[in-house]
């Protein structure tokens, strides 16, 4: 007993009713002094009460139906757990163009690898290559010195064309600068080849 | 505080055999039964959720999203529930983690948005279901207009005095007082020591005595001013 007390105004205040009650103890004034025990009651009434004034706010922010809502939310919700979630495929057609099917694809790229081979093949098998060599020498015609210069003489006076055989004879159709005879001695003409066959 | 009752150790044998056998449906793989009984622990514990989210979180939207939550996730997570501890005080662990995860994520959202002009909600226990049928109570019967607004003036004084306590505080207040949980059952849901736990409630307790009574002061304070001004 504090010296407080046995002076007779040990009264207790909040602060020891707020620790009576938390720790559930009990204390030999209040069994002596009535004013501190209506008080006490007090207090425990008025804790009693905040607490059923907290819960009456909360069961009116959530009455009997808001909670049937939640249930048969809740339900809902667990049973959407049990479904894995649907793939929608983004546009078919796309991904067809985009992609194509595996083995359509696997397909075109044996196929342009198998004709690259075979053409690389063939290439090595056939010596095309000297056989077109072949035939453009065969083709093109032979000049010696004498003829071009003979030639070049014929060219530097050209006929006149009065008539149409004129027209069509080499004579006319030959240049008639000297700078290009010499070009014009590389080019192959018919009638080297009307000689050549007669 | 309460004791552990008998018929709260009738509830508690009753959550254990309705868990056990969801786990069993859930393992066989019978999940309808399994979801049909776990609706029982739904339907049983529904209520003390909503009330216990409604308090953390101060708004009933948000409180319903955090009771959905914490029972489906209790749902996927029953494999680990171990049933030497009590379903409930398993479930309220998750709910109450959930509703703690809430309020830092509305933390860190209020931090970088303007707060709205006009009457904020304030997350203030919106009781809008006192305005909204009133005329359903006075058709009904109910308490009158005039107790009604008294009651929810009052309910408004003391979750303004709630939220004004320190989080720990509140969580301890709410669990113990409102839920009437033990010291050592508060002990295991907050992971406070136990001794802890009874010396934040008895803070909540002496602060929240501190403020009501100043509230009620300072109102009694007023209507005698205003008798005045009236009277003078």
């Amino acid at each position: 007993m504090s010296l407080l007390e046995r002076l007779g105004r040990g009264h207790l205040g909040d602060h020891d009713f707020a620790r009576l009650w938390t720790s559930g103890a009990t204390h030999p004034h209040l069994d002596r002094c009535d004013g501190c025990r209506a008080r006490y009651d007090a207090f425990d009434a008025w804790l009693l009460g905040v607490g059923d004034e907290l819960r009456a706010a909360a069961d009116e922010a959530f009455p009997a139906d808001r909670l049937a809502v939640q249930h048969a939310q809740i339900a809902r919700r667990l049973e959407t757990l049990e479904r894995p979630a649907r793939v929608i495929l983004f546009p078919k057609a796309a991904r067809a163009v985009i992609s194509g099917h595996s083995h359509v694809r696997r397909w075109v790229t044996v196929a342009a690898a198998a004709s690259l081979i075979a053409g690389f093949g063939l290439g090595q098998v056939m010596p095309l290559h000297t056989v077109v060599r072949q035939q453009s020498t065969a083709v093109a015609p032979n000049f010696t010195a004498p003829e071009a210069a003979t030639r070049a003489e014929a060219l530097t006076t050209p006929a006149a064309a009065d008539s149409d055989e004129d027209l069509l004879s080499d004579d006319f159709a030959s240049p008639r600068v000297r700078n290009l005879s010499a070009l014009d001695d590389m080019t192959p003409h018919a009638r080297d080849y009307v000689i050549r066959a007669k | 505080m309460s004791a552990t009752s008998p018929a709260l150790l009738a509830a508690r044998a009753a959550d254990a055999a309705a868990a056990s056998a969801v786990k069993a449906s859930q393992a066989a793989g019978a999940l309808e039964q399994a979801r049909e009984r776990y609706s029982e622990l739904v339907a049983r514990h529904q209520r003390r959720a909503a009330r216990i989210a409604y308090h953390y979180l101060r708004d009933s939207a948000e409180a319903d999203e955090a009771g959905q939550d914490a029972f489906v996730k209790a749902y996927q997570h029953l494999a680990s529930f171990r049933e030497e501890l009590p379903f409930d005080v398993w479930f309220t662990r998750i709910l109450i983690n959930g509703c703690l995860d809430r309020i830092k994520a509305r933390t860190r959202r209020e931090r970088w948005l303007l707060p709205m002009s006009g009457p904020r909600r304030s997350g203030a226990h919106d009781g809008a279901p006192d305005e909204r049928d009133m005329t359903d109570r006075v058709a009904a019967g109910g308490p009158s207009p005039e107790q009604a607004l008294l009651g929810r003036e009052r309910r408004r004084q003391i979750a303004d005095a709630l939220a004004k306590l320190p989080e720990r505080q509140r969580s301890v207040f709410v669990l113990s007082h409102v839920e009437g949980r033990t010291s050592r059952e508060v002990s295991a849901l907050t992971g406070l020591n136990e001794s802890t736990v009874r010396v934040h409630l008895f803070r909540a307790i002496r602060k929240l005595r501190a403020l009501l009574t100043s509230d009620a002061v300072a109102a009694d304070t007023g209507e005698m001013k205003g008798k005045r001004r009236v009277t003078s």
